[in-house]
């Protein structure tokens, strides 16, 4: 275990829409981190219905509602898949869960402040959506990071989680990353469009994290349970993940 | 002092006319009077003698007392800041009672027009302020649109003549997100207060009417905007 009190950086991953691999992109990403020898925490935001554990081929005996709601103590609730690579899971099939109150998110606040710590990059995998919980884990990060596809409801969606955090919110700084893209031109055009559209309309300047190709690994990571930056290293999302990660380990610590 | 006090403090031994019960009864009733002079006293330190609404000290606490419960609860505290239109004048033509009554006259009107949990206050002058615990920007920019409406339809009446008043309204809100202290909050409210002030006054005015924040409603324009290099040219 690290010494505590590092300042993380605090990542959240969050698209508007369902399905475009936030959950996978978020696991790879944390996988590729924790390679470079960082300690690392990915927290299963999607509390209602979670699946980091599912895609990581874990079965988690304590999650956050047990944290939340029993008092459960929080770094005994983190499941180590690699010594420095933990994850506080989430449960599964709770409507309770779906969106937290203002109460829980304050104790949910508490919670995650005392154990974020422990770990140099918090990883924060959000449900899909615009709901209260997906929108207090935003402003809990430090880091905003928006995951999109070229596909036309998911720039939409994308675009309305983004304005409503910098309206409602006063978030400023948003980190798109392009998902599932056909060629890298497609990546950097679907981005410019709706960078373009943040600046003309809400006055903010979103930034570039990358993108990540179209590719079977990604499919066939889901279906073995096994990040595919570790079970198909040099694939070219493999990568594209790997470069992802190079870029936040540049954030600035704040 | 109710029966059933009285059978309680009843001699023991059944005589009438006993001295202890009548000395007993003596003291309940000016513990009685202690406590309503207490009462009123607590009230004097938190309220303003000339409306009756609470004072600038205890605006102070409340706001710093809200402001903590919004921090735990999330609810949106809202704070309205109030100033009566041309009130200088009201004192000049009609004199100082006048100026009195009118300022009592408003806060019988607003009184009657806020929910229990609404804390108003004079500010100081011809300045109030209303702290509303629960409320979101909107309900709070509604309320002080019916003050408004309240105070500008009701003139009030000295020795037969109708003295029209208006005021105008500066509206803030403090989500549990925010950070800035009690003071910032009331200077931010003020601003809209100016603003009004400088836009003709009898209004009211908020982070709704500038074009920052609001609404977050994806716009036709923005849809389009965002998918113009897709359509063919025409």
């Amino acid at each position: 275990m690290a010494k505590e009190s590092k300042t993380p950086v605090i990542l959240s991953l969050s698209s508007g829409k369902g399905g475009v691999g936030k959950t996978s992109l978020t696991v790879n990403l944390a996988c590729a981190l924790a390679q470079k020898g960082s300690q690392v925490l990915v927290v299963d935001g999607d509390m209602a219905l979670a699946n980091v554990d599912v895609l990581l081929r874990f079965t988690a005996h304590k999650t956050i509602r047990d944290v939340l709601e029993r008092g459960e103590d929080p770094m005994k609730a983190v499941i180590f898949v690699e010594p420095n690579l933990g994850v506080l899971p989430a449960s599964s099939g709770v409507p309770e869960m779906v969106d937290l109150g203002p109460a829980e998110h304050v104790l949910l606040g508490n919670i995650l402040s005392s154990i974020v710590g422990h770990f140099d990059y918090v990883l924060l995998d959000t449900a899909a959506g615009i709901g209260s919980s997906v929108l207090w884990l935003n402003t809990f990060a430090t880091h905003n990071g928006v995951v999109v596809t070229s596909d036309p409801t998911s720039i939409t969606d994308a675009y309305a989680l983004i304005k409503i955090l910098s309206r409602e919110y006063g978030r400023k700084r948003f980190f798109l990353i392009l998902n599932s893209v056909a060629t890298p031109q497609e990546g950097q055009q679907t981005f410019d469009a709706i960078a373009r559209v943040a600046e003309q309309f809400l006055g903010i300047q979103p930034q570039y994290l990358g993108c990540v190709p179209r590719d079977n690994v990604v499919l066939k990571a889901v279906q073995e349970q096994l990040p595919f930056v570790k079970g198909a290293p040099r694939s070219k999302a493999a990568e594209a993940v790997v470069e992802l990660a190079e870029r936040i380990r540049r954030f600035k610590r704040e | 002092m109710d029966q059933r006090d009285d059978a309680v403090i009843s001699c023991p031994e059944g005589k009438s006319g006993c001295p202890v019960v009548a000395e007993i009864r003596r003291l309940k009733e000016q513990l009685e009077t202690l406590k309503k002079e207490y009462d009123r006293v607590s009230r004097l330190t938190e309220c303003d003698p000339l409306t009756g609404l609470f004072n600038f000290k205890h605006l102070e606490v409340s706001l710093q007392r809200e402001m903590e419960r919004t921090r735990r609860t999330g609810f949106p505290l809202s704070l309205i800041m109030i100033d009566l239109d041309h009130f200088k004048k009201v004192n000049d033509v009609y004199g100082h009672q006048v100026g009195n009554a009118a300022l009592r006259w408003v806060g019988r009107i607003w009184r009657n027009g806020i929910r229990i949990t609404d804390i108003l206050c004079r500010y100081g002058g011809e300045e109030f302020t209303l702290i509303l615990p629960a409320t979101s920007l909107k309900q709070a920019v509604l309320a002080a649109h019916r003050l408004r409406t309240s105070l500008a339809n009701t003139p009030l009446v000295e020795e037969g003549e109708e003295i029209r008043l208006t005021a105008s309204f500066g509206v803030e809100v403090y989500k549990a997100t925010d950070t800035f202290s009690a003071d910032e909050f009331l200077k931010r409210a003020d601003k809209y207060l100016h603003q009004a002030k400088a836009e003709g006054r009898n209004c009211v005015r908020s982070m709704e009417d500038s074009s920052a924040g609001g609404e977050t409603e994806v716009l036709p324009e923005e849809r389009v905007a965002l998918f113009i290099t897709r359509w063919p040219k025409l």
